[in-house]
């Protein structure tokens, strides 16, 4: 009895052993042979720069010798809808492995534990160098701990675009304070066919979802600023705002005006100004030819422009996230970096791409990099994204509509961010 | 004995359509009403819990839940009241010989196949303050001096979106009566000819109360349709400028898309509730009819 009892676990064993090293076999042979899924989401400004980030995908998926094959799915970004349906899907258990990412997000992402923190990675990674600190402190900040779970990107400094054709037209120069902004507003604005009706408006100003970025200069520029909207200061900011729409400097479509609606006016020759970042100078450079250029949003009291963030994430749920790191390390300092860079024309966030002569040499790049020490984000907090997708929009209509004054607008946007 | 079997028979065979009922209507809704009551809010995981009749109280004192409310009411007032009137007219016209009937009677049916998300889309490009083939019409119709921006302007937002609305119901009504009218005997409007009844009087007398069951069916199925519907109004405008074309679902809507879930859901259990209240006498007063 004994020994038949010694015979099976001596067959047992060798069992297992075989079954073991089989087991070692498949693995280090998936590695090379089974390609490591990587699914990607990611919005795109326009038709050029969804064909860009494909072929920035197609190249990594050649030559990354990891055998990971990422799949980028496009989604819009719709005013932040992106975000939504982003959240939606991961809640969901259908979300991807990586995204492209707005820091807005990250409270309520991190709150639900759908990131993956990255502090490991970036610590062990060649290029961690290649960013500035500064940055990862942002991404810290961003997330209300002292881990990372947000990988940089690139950045866009919101600033003016004018056309000085139209400068030239009314005889002004690019204003340099606030006020002589505000004043270029009024002289911009012009019946140029005689017929007794505005037919040119001085700026293009954003009613809609993702207005709220060039508001803040506006706040900033009185004095004010986004810890109290309350203050005397930030209410003249609103006031000012409010004079532009009351007194058809802007398009009289504004309150309802989104991304679409400030370009195409912009381009079509309907607004002189208008606010927006460097991903949109290729647009405009390519409908306007050299009659458009840029200068930062002037200082008055105080100077505020908003920096347009974008990052990459992963999620916490992905299988591998070695290979996904591999994949935003590549967008962050790689060559994916650089592409997508110079197609869009954002600020990258990686030193060595910064200091090609691509970058050093565009003048909206220079406009983008002078207002950068004025460049900051709104507060981030778990209200932020109801706020900028509705409360925002609709107080600001309700006021440029008369239905609120200054006051008690700014009030119900202090309320509606901070609950009181 | 057999009649007890025959009794246990037919429960057995619609137990499987009862569960797949439980699992898809019963469940989410017995959730929705539990999330009512609590405090569930996405932005804040570690606030969910049960806190009593909290949400709705607070959807008492919301203002914008009563202006949402009436919004509604207006709504489906006009909305459903013109569609089924456009309808009625479509369908009695429809229903007469002439060529190309069929042809009509298929192209009629286009807003009604339309998604819509389309709809919304179409309608806002139709409504450009800019560039709107509204506005280009009327400029050179020089019925307006400049281009009226419908949808950025309060005062103007809601009428457009409730004529979206309109446009997109007239083909249920007038397929539903088409289908009904097709159905009143022909006897019937002799003997009223040779009674001398007049054009009118047929209508009154012998159409509408034919048609009067398809008319309490439809039009029950389009106040709740209507009541319900975000599609259009959310991608015409979301709800603004300043919450002005923002109906109680788009409120509901919105306030799921700021993951306030047990807000939302308990909004949500009112507006069904008032839609019960609409629909249970009027499915009594079908029910009374059809005895008599």
């Amino acid at each position: 009895m004994k020994k038949v009892t010694v015979f099976f676990l001596v067959i047992a064993l060798c069992l297992m052993m075989s079954v073991g090293c089989k087991k070692k076999d498949d693995t280090s042979s998936g590695a090379t042979n089974t390609p490591i899924d990587i699914t990607h989401w990611y919005w795109a400004d326009n038709p050029d720069y969804s064909a860009k980030m494909q072929q920035i995908v197609k190249d990594f998926n050649e030559n990354n010798d990891q055998n990971i094959k990422v799949t980028a799915q496009e989604y819009p970004w719709d005013g932040g809808g992106y975000s939504e349906t982003l959240f939606t899907a991961a809640m969901g258990g259908g979300g991807p492995d990586t995204a492209a990412w707005k820091l807005t997000s990250t409270p309520l992402f991190k709150a639900n534990n759908l990131l993956a923190n990255l502090d490991g990675y970036i610590n062990d990674w060649t290029d961690k160098e290649d960013i500035e600190e500064n940055l990862y402190n942002v991404m810290r900040n961003a997330s209300g701990t002292d881990n990372i779970y947000v990988m940089p990107w690139n950045t866009q400094v919101l600033y003016v675009y004018y056309r000085p054709s139209m400068f030239k037209a009314v005889n002004i120069a690019v204003p340099t304070t606030y006020d002589e902004f505000l004043e270029a507003c009024r002289k911009l604005t012009r019946d140029t066919d005689k017929n007794g009706k505005t037919d040119v408006y001085g700026f293009g100003m954003r009613g809609a979802k993702g207005g709220q970025e060039p508001w803040g200069s506006f706040i900033y520029g009185r004095g004010g600023d986004f810890t109290n909207f309350s203050t005397p200061q930030a209410i003249a900011g609103m006031q000012d705002f409010i004079n532009l729409y009351k007194n058809g400097y802007v398009p009289p479509t504004a309150p309802t005006d989104g991304f679409n609606e400030i370009i195409a006016n912009f381009k079509s020759g309907k607004t002189a100004m208008t606010i927006h970042h460097i991903g949109s100078s290729s647009g405009m450079v390519e409908a306007l030819g050299e009659d458009v250029d840029a200068f930062p949003f002037p200082k008055g009291t105080s100077q505020w422009t908003s920096m347009g963030d974008t990052e990459n994430v992963i999620f916490e749920a992905c299988d591998n996230k070695d290979a996904a790191f591999e994949w935003v390390a590549y967008l962050a300092t790689g060559k994916g970096q650089e592409e997508w860079c110079k197609t869009t024309g954002n600020v990258p966030v990686s030193k060595r791409v910064q200091a090609m002569p691509e970058f050093q040499n565009n003048k909206f790049m220079k406009v983008s990099i002078q207002g950068a020490p004025s460049a900051g984000i709104f507060p981030i907090l778990d209200t932020t994204t109801e706020w900028i997708n509705t409360i925002w929009p609709n107080t600001t209509a309700a006021a440029l509509a008369g239905q609120k004054t200054a006051e008690q607008a700014m009030a119900d946007l202090q309320k509606g961010l901070y609950g009181s | 004995m057999r009649n007890k079997k025959a009794g246990f028979w037919p429960y057995l065979l619609i137990m499987p359509a009862l569960l797949v009922v439980m699992a898809v209507v019963f469940i989410p809704a017995l959730n929705a009403v539990l999330m009512s009551f609590q405090s569930y809010d996405l932005r804040r995981p570690s606030e969910i819990g049960f806190i009593g009749a909290d949400n709705y109280i607070k959807v008492m004192r919301d203002s914008l839940f009563w202006s949402s409310l009436w919004r509604t009411l207006l709504w489906v007032l006009f909305g459903v009241g013109f569609q089924f009137v456009f309808g009625f007219c479509l369908a009695l016209l429809l229903n007469r010989p002439f060529r190309g009937r069929g042809l009509a009677r298929s192209v009629s049916l286009i807003p009604w196949v339309t998604p819509g998300v389309l709809i919304g889309l179409m309608w806002r490009w139709i409504y450009d303050g800019s560039y709107g083939v509204l506005n280009d019409i009327l400029l050179k119709l020089n019925l307006i001096d400049e281009s009226i921006p419908f949808l950025a302007r309060v005062s103007t937002v809601f009428p457009a979106v409730v004529v979206t609305i309109i446009w997109q119901g007239i083909p249920f009504f007038a397929l539903m009566l088409l289908a009904g009218l097709q159905g009143v005997p022909g006897e019937l409007y002799e003997a009223a000819d040779i009674d001398g009844a007049n054009v009118f009087q047929k209508f009154i007398q012998i159409t509408v109360p034919s048609l009067q069951n398809t008319i309490y069916v439809t039009t029950l199925l389009r106040i709740i349709w209507v009541a319900n519907s975000v599609d259009v109004i959310f991608n015409m405008t979301g709800g603004g400028p300043a919450y002005a074309s923002q109906t109680l679902s788009v409120y509901i809507f919105n306030k799921a898309n700021a993951l306030n879930l047990g807000y939302s859901s308990a909004m949500s259990i009112i507006l069904t509730i008032l839609l019960l209240l609409v629909a249970i006498p009027y499915l009594k007063n079908l029910f009374r009819n059809q005895e008599n």
